[in-house]
């Protein structure tokens, strides 16, 4: 299943249920406020990099571009609007919104 | 036809996704649809007793669930990881549920294919 994260995971607490129930290997894709996950150098940058270790992290290029984003935790793959349908396809999709 | 599941995830008075969510299940179970409804997060507080929204001018939601069975909903289900973390248990819930832990609830979604969340 695609984990699909959309709230900023400082304001909710959706990240952290997301990756509680996640299986292992299930990729997680951030978009809207979700990619503030993304980040690097803030408060969430160990719990994603142990998210990193388990699970595929993908987020959308547009979101992060509106939002300035340019620094990302290592290992986040960006993928645009193809790349999202993409696995939007391949996938079914649990909306953790 | 595969099974939804319908997940609840948001506190029943904030917002319209809770009312929303247990009228489209009730409409999924009239179509006689397979349908698991999960409540997870502030999403267990749908269930809790005692609800009494009338000076909101909302619908009591917590009667609501327990009366779905008679529309051909008879599946629920609840985290109870979000159960514990709000000092609940299910002597506080309107109803009859099964218990998830975090592995149940992804292998439940995993099963069904199809999520509707609310």
């Amino acid at each position: 299943m695609l984990y699909m994260v959309n709230k900023s995971p400082l304001m909710t607490n959706n990240l952290e249920t997301c990756l509680a129930i996640a299986p292992e290997g299930d990729p997680i894709l951030l978009y809207e406020d979700g990619v503030y996950a993304a980040v690097d150098g803030g408060r969430l940058v160990e719990q994603m990099e142990t998210a990193l270790a388990r699970h595929p992290i993908y987020a959308l290029e547009a979101d992060l571009e509106a939002r300035g984003i340019k620094r990302l935790v290592e290992g986040i793959q960006v993928v645009n609007y193809d790349g999202f349908v993409g696995l939007v396809e391949e996938h079914n999709v649990v909306p953790w919104i | 036809m595969s099974k939804v599941a319908v997940l609840m995830r948001k506190a029943p008075y904030g917002s319209v996704y809770t009312a929303e969510g247990f009228r489209a299940v009730m409409g999924i179970g009239i179509f006689e649809m397979d349908v698991a409804l999960a409540f997870v997060d502030d999403g267990v507080y749908a269930l809790v007793k005692d609800q009494d929204p009338e000076k909101l001018d909302m619908q009591p939601l917590g009667e609501g669930f327990p009366m779905l069975p008679e529309f051909g909903v008879d599946e629920f289900y609840v985290h109870q990881p979000s159960l514990e973390a709000r000092g609940l248990s299910v002597d506080d819930l309107v109803m009859d549920v099964q218990l998830l832990d975090d592995a149940g609830l992804a292998k439940l979604l995993a099963e069904c294919g199809t999520v509707m969340p609310f």
